[in-house]
């Protein structure tokens, strides 16, 4: 039979296994602390998404403009780079538009980008997916890379995204962004109607 | 485990009578298979309450209540989490391995409901599959350090679930999976558990026909009816050689067998064939079956047998569904089919009537 001692030592380890498990899941708490305080803040424009695709559940999904990248961000060809691939992660370089003071894709790699600019932030992104439009007689296919920051759900209390769903299609709504030094992203508040609303810090 | 208990007690009745065993080992072998674990009520209740108790937190997670501040809703998952595995120590203590089980697969809930609340907390919204990723690893530690063996069952199906979110979030083959499979089957073989020898088989011969739908655009559905068969046909081989691998082997050919059914089935059914490829695969596939099905009346392997059973008349039912319309056709398909089984009934009765003419005489 299953005296003390053997008892006792299943004791330590549930505890043993409480303990790793707490410790997990607290390192993610405070890693996430700490990148909302120390990392760097941009503010993005959110655009709107597809409605049917934009309140499922509990969270809001927010769209970005960084999120759609083509065009100059893709410059000199107009190529996605190689190296990025559909579900793999890549990098985007986000420099300050002074006018509109918001942030947009200035270019994009596929591993951590080198000569960086004071005035500019780098953003690591996963490849949702990698596209392009068929070339026609007038002008060439222009390529197309939809990213993934990890800052695309907003989770709210239950019954309470119509609203803010409602302010998203009226694009009057900014997200605040903190920014980590290997590029990680966290959602740190948002600005409606030009009030700014932070998320209440957990600490 | 009933039915064997069952059976046991009929056969101790009938050898004591017939004298072959004395009354005495007649009661010792009765406490023996009694002393055996298996399942009972409150166990089950206990499991079913901690899977429950689960999705309450998971849907109070879920619910957003605002009402408790974030880190208050945190403390309390924490909490939970701690009282989950010290109510596995407490009856641990008190030799109640089924209550011990249920509560750390209650703790295990809860473990992956933190995930959810902390990625709810920070508007993280990753990769959803990395939350699974830490979960199934939580369970498959906790499952090896307290030798739980429903928290490593636990483990193999969160294996699933992340791959098969993984699969269902872009185009392509989930092979990390693989490292997942081996890592709780290592697991099973060294707690020598034998319903997680089922999963593991199960799991992979999902893996495998999964395989046949992510490879090559879509149309590798030959990879599993290869890989199926080969299995199947090592596994018969080897069963009747070693003693050791013996049941291993039985289990193995079942699995091997559905997977290369449901490779066949996809490519009869699912892939566009011509009327005489679909002929060709549909009597390979038949066979096949009839093989299968001789060989768990031959080796007594039980599920094989209900596999064969089972897979021939959903072969069948397929075959009419397909070439319903022209009636005749499946008529004559119908009777042919018929008429060889027939034929092949006969030839193995004549087969068992020798047999048992040899074992008499």
């Amino acid at each position: 039979m299953i005296g003390k001692p053997a008892s006792r030592l299943f004791l330590g380890l549930a505890v043993l296994v409480a303990a790793l498990q707490s410790a997990a899941l607290a390192y993610i708490v405070v890693a996430r602390d700490r990148l909302l305080k120390t990392g760097r803040e941009v503010v993005l424009s959110v655009t709107p998404v597809d409605p049917r695709d934009l309140f499922r559940g509990d969270y809001v999904t927010l769209g970005y403009d960084i999120t759609r990248i083509s065009g100059d961000a893709l410059a000199p060809r107009g190529d996605v780079p190689e190296g990025i691939e559909r579900g793999g992660t890549f990098y985007a370089v986000l420099s300050l538009d002074a006018a509109s003071n918001t942030w947009s894709v200035a270019r994009v790699s596929a591993d951590y980008p080198r000569g960086v600019g004071a005035d500019e932030v780098v953003i690591k992104g996963r490849a949702r997916a990698i596209y392009t439009t068929p070339a026609t007689r007038q002008e060439a296919g222009t390529a197309t890379l939809l990213g993934r920051y990890g800052i695309e759900s907003y989770f709210v209390p239950e019954g309470t995204g119509r609203a803010l769903e409602e302010k998203v299609r009226s694009h009057s709504i900014k997200a605040v962004v903190a920014v980590g030094a290997d590029g990680t992203a966290a959602l740190k508040g948002l600005i409606v109607d030009g009030e700014r609303r932070d998320l209440p810090a957990i600490f | 485990m009933w039915g064997y208990q069952r059976r046991l007690a009929r056969d101790l009745e009938r050898w004591s009578k017939a004298g072959w065993v004395s009354a005495e080992t007649a009661d010792m072998i009765r406490a023996d298979v009694a002393r055996t674990p298996g399942l009972s009520l409150p166990g089950v209740l206990a499991m079913l309450a901690s899977i429950l108790l689960g999705f309450a937190v998971m849907s109070f997670v879920a619910a957003h209540w605002e009402e408790i501040p974030r880190l208050a809703r945190l403390g309390l998952l924490f909490a939970l989490l701690w009282t989950g595995y010290l109510a596995a120590a407490f009856f641990e203590a008190r030799d109640m391995r089924i209550f011990r089980d249920a509560a750390i697969v209650a703790a295990l809930a809860v473990f992956g409901a933190t995930i959810m609340l902390i990625s709810q907390m920070f508007h993280i919204d990753g990769n959803p599959p990395d939350g699974i990723l830490m979960w199934w690893i939580g369970a498959l530690g906790a499952g090896v350090i307290l030798r739980s063996n429903p928290a490593l069952a636990f483990a193999m199906v969160l294996v699933c679930v992340w791959s098969g979110v993984w699969m269902s979030e872009r185009s392509g083959t989930h092979w990390p999976f693989l490292i997942g499979w081996v890592l709780v089957t290592a697991a099973f073989a060294w707690q020598r558990w034998w319903p997680g020898a089922h999963l593991s088989a199960l799991a992979l011969a999902g893996f495998v026909v999964s395989l046949g739908y992510t490879l090559t655009q879509g149309h590798a559905h030959v990879v599993p009816v290869v890989a199926g068969l080969s299995c199947a046909l090592l596994a018969a081989a080897v069963e009747k050689r070693h003693d050791m691998v013996s049941d291993s082997a039985r289990i193995l050919i079942i699995y091997a067998s559905a997977a290369a059914f449901a490779g066949l089935l996809a490519l009869q059914f699912i892939e566009h064939t011509s009327a005489r490829e679909l002929a060709g695969l549909a009597a390979a596939t038949l066979l096949l079956l009839l093989a299968l099905i001789w060989h768990g009346l031959e080796s007594r392997n039980r599920g094989a047998l209900w596999l064969g059973y089972v897979a021939f008349s959903i072969e069948i039912f397929a075959l009419y569904v397909k070439t319903v319309g022209t009636l005749l056709d499946t008529s004559l398909f119908f009777l042919i089919a018929g008429l060889i089984l027939a034929g092949l009934a006969a030839f193995a009765w004549r087969l068992h009537k020798r047999q048992l003419h040899e074992v008499t005489a």
